[in-house]
């Protein structure tokens, strides 16, 4: 119960904020408040979120839906309504009940049949109860309902007297379109108060500028249209402003597509369509005495995020995958992520040899590599004078590369060995078996990898055979088209050895330029390069491997943190924080380690750990410096940062930046690593590693300077 | 017409040998230019004799052996053997390219540091360490690989009180089948010592076994031997994690690679008949690739050549002092560098090459160099043309030992040079003075 009695009433809040995509306290606080401004609204709403999080809390849920308010905003849509609309009576509390009860099934069953596809369910379960009550109320039986007024959105709320003088005066001495702004904001609650809406503002500023901003514009636009078109000669009601063309143009323009300027531009078409559906729906509903509600708002969203999820192959108007409830968040970690996780784009495959070789063929290359079978690489090994054989170099035995070990280059299973192919002498071609000794390897069902051109019978593995990355699959040599040794390398979509070929990158690579960055992440190399593998620190990679379980004390002079690593259900490792929990997403590949995302407490410890290790190369080359970015809302500089947030879907000119690079040390290993704003250093941070394992971090981070110890528990 | 040489007159004695289709030519060509610099220049600005060192071979040497190891095995690193060639400028050479330290005394082990060498990156090898070098190496967490038990049971009581456990190899010996059979240095393999030794230091919990050592022998020319000497090793290096549950993470095959110099005695020339670094590598890395390691588990290769890295670039560079006629008819020449700054004349049958335009005529000679001592022979027989007296001579491929193993004896130790990548030479140890040789000197009061 400890845990229940905060969980219960963070379930209560998020029901608020809820309903403005919002997951911020701030403003579920805020519009919890507003409720009460007319005490049986209030009261009301919350009954019926109350009711409805017991009910869907007894029943066993889903627990993260229920703690989102998924299963309870409906409810409070219908608790304020109902409040709103109705006066109060013994009936009323027996009726608000039964409505709620029939909210929660709709919102239950309609959530999970939409969830299948991935659909939002929005507001339709309270429309669908909302008209069964109306319709059972209209009725020719008695229910015992009493309507305050007949005309429901006509239905002008008048407030306790102080505030009326208040709303008097604001009425007057604001311009009108700003108190038609409010009204229509608060016409969300089924209010028309102008004070509401204006705290609803505050609230919505602090949970998102984007949103905020998106209201504006909805306002704007639908007003503006309004004007050209003359369709509501009285204007857009209030109640349509704010829960139907507002509403929508937050809701694409930045909840469900990452916002970007193609987001803007669909919410401010969303907007002559819901004029087109109020309309038409106002005519059929009329006919039943019902309100249309938010109907239109529904279907807008419901159809547009359908129309958008059918698409193949999304290049713009990206969907959200993973949702945060904000849209600054959801858009700095698409485009954070979209820089960063080519784990999660490509399938890693790495060199297929050992030690240094050069790329002798590229892509279209000149020789070979020609239209279908253009995307391929040939790889020698050459001298520090071009040469690629020692003199005299009539024989393939004096070609550097000749007899060579050649590796499988991911993991995978062999589909394909031809081994009997005859070695050609220097000079000749073998044009009838044109691959020569050739092995493919299966990685995915669309990925296949071949090297060719090995000598003959070296190959060492038979098809059927599970490889590992980096086995052992033969010799380099010449047979095939080849006139002298080298190795053949290609990636493929199936899996004949005659397959035509696919551009694929290399996860990792280092080439000896003294100019450049020497490390490679995910990139195709170009003819003439020199390349090899990064050379892999034992020590750093042993630090960095949190198995499932692995704990370790985070310890400074005043404060300590457990941290104990896990694995979700989608198979992402993170890192959790026992007394902050906070929570750290992190990729190990072998390769590098690198934090995906931070969540919660950013005092924590694990939060320093998480800006002093956000990328770490396991390599001990000083030339090797990992670059990255962190996601923009990481800044520190708060009205900056709100600066950005107003016109992120447009430019974003914070940029965060993270370097890290590997220093040696008397005893040990030592990663530095720094943040950069626009290059004005914002951290600096020192990571510690001896005997196989994490010692500690210095950082000096906004004004704080953390020395940490790191004690391994059950390792 | 361009006006001809002048040729000596000379009497040759007639060799009715057999018929021989090369005629009496020489190899010898006129050696001018090292990378390009004039040898005439060199001793112009240096002095005569002088050392000259080829930072550009240096570098091909490392990075030819360097890819011929890393292109078979996934972990190679290559340790310069200080004992070889210490001047710091070779040092930094190979620590640029990338190579640790190795180091066989205290003395060197300060060189390395002075250096720049991360102290993890120096290997600390010699069966003499003496407790402060010992404290020095432990505290900077250096690879200091075992000889004996003596030094072992030093270890084990100097990090009694330590927090830190120094990281320890022991250096093994076993019979390879070549011959001699190194076997005075580290403990033997076949008689179970070396597993002894390994078992003590796991079992004393104080010491933290990283790596297995052995160095089979010196010009090695079977390559075979490092194959036997691979598996001996990989085996303790198995039984370490199967019985004492102890991961070896690198194996020092240590050095022993020959250079091309012909070795007195040998029939044919080295450059015909010495395995090159490829062939080591190919018997060495197949044998640990098959012997069973997991991907992960692969120990680091660790090689510590020396010789077969800078022999062959560097020079001795000197002048002809004077031609002679020995007692049997036998022609001689005398040269102004002797034994004493050519230790491995007593090993190799150096190549000698003059250093300008030179008669085709060649005799059979004696080359002695210039100190008052018998045993002052540099090439006991040799063909060579008539060199004048004043003009050079340029010895080849010296670049191992000498350096380290000359002698002050009789006169100063000469200059050495290093040409870099540019053409440009660089003087990296002056000609020594009579200061410096006296300096550390004293002369009791009623001596002076």
């Amino acid at each position: 119960m400890k845990q229940g009695i905060p969980g219960f009433i963070k379930a209560i809040i998020n029901t608020y904020s809820v309903l403005f995509f919002s997951q911020s306290r701030a403003l579920g606080i805020i519009l919890l408040l507003v409720t009460f401004f007319n005490i049986q609204v209030g009261l009301c709403g919350l009954a019926c979120v109350v009711f409805s999080l017991g009910m869907v809390h007894a029943m066993g849920y889903q627990r993260e839906n229920i703690q989102l308010g998924i299963y309870s905003f409906n409810a409070l849509l219908l608790g304020i309504a109902l409040g709103t609309f109705y006066h109060v009576n013994t009936l009323f509390f027996l009726w608000l009940a039964v409505a709620c009860l029939i909210v929660v099934v709709a919102t239950i069953i309609l959530a999970e049949r939409f969830n299948k596809s991935g659909l939002p369910v929005l507001s339709l379960p309270f429309i669908i109860t909302f008209w069964v009550v109306l319709l059972a109320a209209n009725s020719i039986f008695k229910t015992g309902l009493q309507q305050k007024s007949s005309y429901l959105l006509e239905e002008l709320y008048n407030g306790p007297g102080t505030l009326a003088g208040f709303q008097g005066y604001l009425a007057i001495e604001f311009p009108f379109y700003l108190n038609l702004f409010f009204r229509s904001l608060s016409a969300v609650l089924f209010q028309n108060n102008m004070l509401i809406g204006m705290l609803m503002s505050v609230g919505l500023l602090i949970h998102s500028r984007i949103t905020f901003s998106l209201l504006v514009i909805g306002f704007v636009a639908s007003c503006a249209l309004n004007a050209v078109t003359h369709t509501y000669a009285d204007g857009i009601s209030y109640y349509h402003l704010g829960a139907n063309f507002m509403m929508t143009t937050a809701a694409v323009g930045g909840f469900f597509i990452i916002p970007s300027w193609r987001s803007y531009l669909a919410a401010v078409l969303a907007i002559p369509v819901i004029v087109i559906l109020v309309n038409a729906f106002t005519g059929i509903l009329g006919v039943y005495y019902l309100p249309v509600l938010s109907l239109p708002f529904c279907l807008v969203n419901i159809t547009l995020l359908y129309v958008l999820k059918l698409r193949k192959n999304p290049r713009k108007l990206n969907l959200i995958t993973i949702q945060h409830y904000s849209p600054e968040r959801n858009l700095y970690q698409f485009l954070n992520h979209a820089e960063r996780l080519n784990d999660f784009k490509y399938f890693p495959l790495h060199l297929p040899f050992m030690g240094s070789w050069t790329v002798s063929q590229g892509y279209d290359g000149a020789i070979t590599h020609k239209n279908d079978w253009g995307q391929a690489l040939d790889f020698v090994i050459e001298d520090e004078d071009k040469n690629t054989y020692k003199l005299p170099g009539t024989l393939p035995e004096h070609f550097y590369c000749f007899n060579k070990p050649v590796l499988a280059c991911g993991d995978g299973v062999v589909e394909n060995v031809v081994d009997y192919i005859d070695d050609n002498a220097i000079g000749q071609t073998n044009e009838k078996e044109n691959w020569g000794n050739t092995v493919v390897i299966k990685h995915t069902n669309e990925l296949y990898s071949k090297v060719s051109h090995l000598k003959k019978n070296s190959i060492k593995v038979n098809p059927g055979d599970i490889v590992k990355q980096d086995h052992l699959l033969g010799l380099c040599g010449n047979s095939g088209r080849s006139p002298e040794p080298h190795l053949h390398f290609q990636a493929q979509a199936t899996p004949y050895i005659g397959s035509k070929t696919l551009a694929y990158p290399f996860a990792y690579y280092t080439t000896n330029d003294r100019q450049s960055d020497p490390f490679h992440c995910f990139t195709i190399p170009q003819e003439g390069v020199v390349l090899s593998s990064p050379e892999i620190n034992t020590s750093i990679k042993k630090a960095f491997d949190f198995q499932p379980g692995y704990m370790a004390k985070i310890s400074t002079a005043s404060r300590s943190e457990m941290i104990e690593v896990y694995t979700d259900e989608l198979n992402q490792s993170y890192i959790y924080s026992k007394e902050t929990e906070a929570t750290a997403y992190f990729i190990n590949n072998g390769t590098l380690f690198y934090f995906t995302s931070f969540y919660g407490n950013k005092q924590s410890l694990l939060y320093y750990f998480y800006l002093t290790a956000f990328k770490v190369i396991f390599s001990s080359n000083e030339s090797i410096i990992a670059h990255d970015v962190y996601p923009v809302q990481q800044t520190t500089n708060k009205a900056k940062l709100w600066l950005q947030d107003l016109i992120a879907p447009f430019y974003q000119f914070i940029k965060l930046e993270y370097q890290s690079s590997y220093q040696p040390q008397k005893n040990g290993v030592a990663i530095q690593s720094k943040q950069t704003d626009n290059t004005i250093p914002v951290m600096e941070a020192t990571l510690n590693i001896a005997n196989n394992s994490l010692q500690g971090f210095n950082i000096r981070y906004n004004g704080t300077t953390i020395e940490a110890q790191w004690t391994t528990e059950n390792m | 017409m361009q006006k001809l040489k002048y040729e000596r007159p000379y009497i040759k004695k007639l060799n009715a040998g057999i018929m021989n289709k090369f005629g009496t030519r020489t190899d010898a060509q006129a050696f001018t230019h090292i990378d390009g610099v004039a040898v005439k220049s060199v001793i112009a600005q240096y002095g005569s004799p002088v050392f000259v060192l080829s930072e550009k071979q240096i570098r091909r040497n490392y990075r030819s052996a360097y890819r011929a190891f890393s292109t078979r095995y996934p972990k190679v690193q290559f340790a310069w053997s200080y004992k070889t060639n210490y001047l710091n400028a070779v040092c930094n050479i190979f620590h640029q390219e990338g190579s640790w330290a190795e180091v066989v005394s205290g003395f060197e082990y300060r060189k390395a540091i002075g250096n720049g060498v991360p102290g993890n990156k120096i290997i600390f090898n010699g069966p003499n360490k003496p407790k402060e070098d010992l404290l020095l190496a432990i505290e900077n967490d250096s690879l200091i690989h075992i000889d004996h038990f003596e030094e072992l049971n030093l270890l084990i009581s100097l990090s009694e009180n330590l927090v830190m456990k120094p990281r320890v190899a022991i250096r093994v010996n076993m019979d390879t089948g070549v011959y001699p059979l190194w076997d005075r240095f580290g403990f033997n393999y076949e008689n179970g010592e070396a597993w002894t030794a390994l078992t003590k230091i796991v079992n004393s919990g104080k010491l933290q076994l990283v790596g297995l050592h052995c160095h089979i022998g010196t010009y090695m020319l079977s390559t075979n031997a490092y194959g036997i000497a691979t598996t001996k090793m990989c085996d303790l290096a198995m039984r370490c994690k199967n019985q004492l549950k102890q991961t070896i993470e690198y194996l020092d095959l240590g050095g022993g690679f020959p250079s091309t110099n012909t070795l007195k005695g040998a029939y044919l020339p080295g450059t015909d008949t010495v395995p090159s670094a490829d062939d080591f590598a190919e018997v060495i890395t197949t044998t640990l690739l098959n012997f069973g390691f997991t991907n992960d588990d692969l120990p680091l290769l660790i090689l510590e050549s020396g010789r077969m890295l800078i022999d062959d670039a560097g020079y001795l560079l000197g002048s002809v002092v004077a031609n002679k006629r020995l007692g049997d008819g036998k022609r001689a020449m005398v040269v102004d560098f002797g034994v004493n700054l050519l230790f491995t004349s007593f090993w190799y049958e150096h190549q000698i090459s003059p250093a300008q335009d030179f008669t085709p005529h060649v005799e059979n000679m004696t080359v002695y160099g210039p100190l008052c001592m018998n045993i002052d022979v540099i090439r006991e027989s040799v063909n060579l043309p008539l060199i004048n007296p004043g003009e050079h001579v340029v010895v080849h491929k010296v670049g191992a030992y000498n350096m380290t193993q000359w002698m002050q004896f009789i006169t100063e130790r000469p200059a050495v040079v290093l040409i870099d990548e540019q053409q440009q030479s660089h003087i990296i140890r002056t000609s020594e003075t009579l200061n410096y040789i006296e300096e550390p000197e004293s002369t009791p009061p009623h001596l002076k």
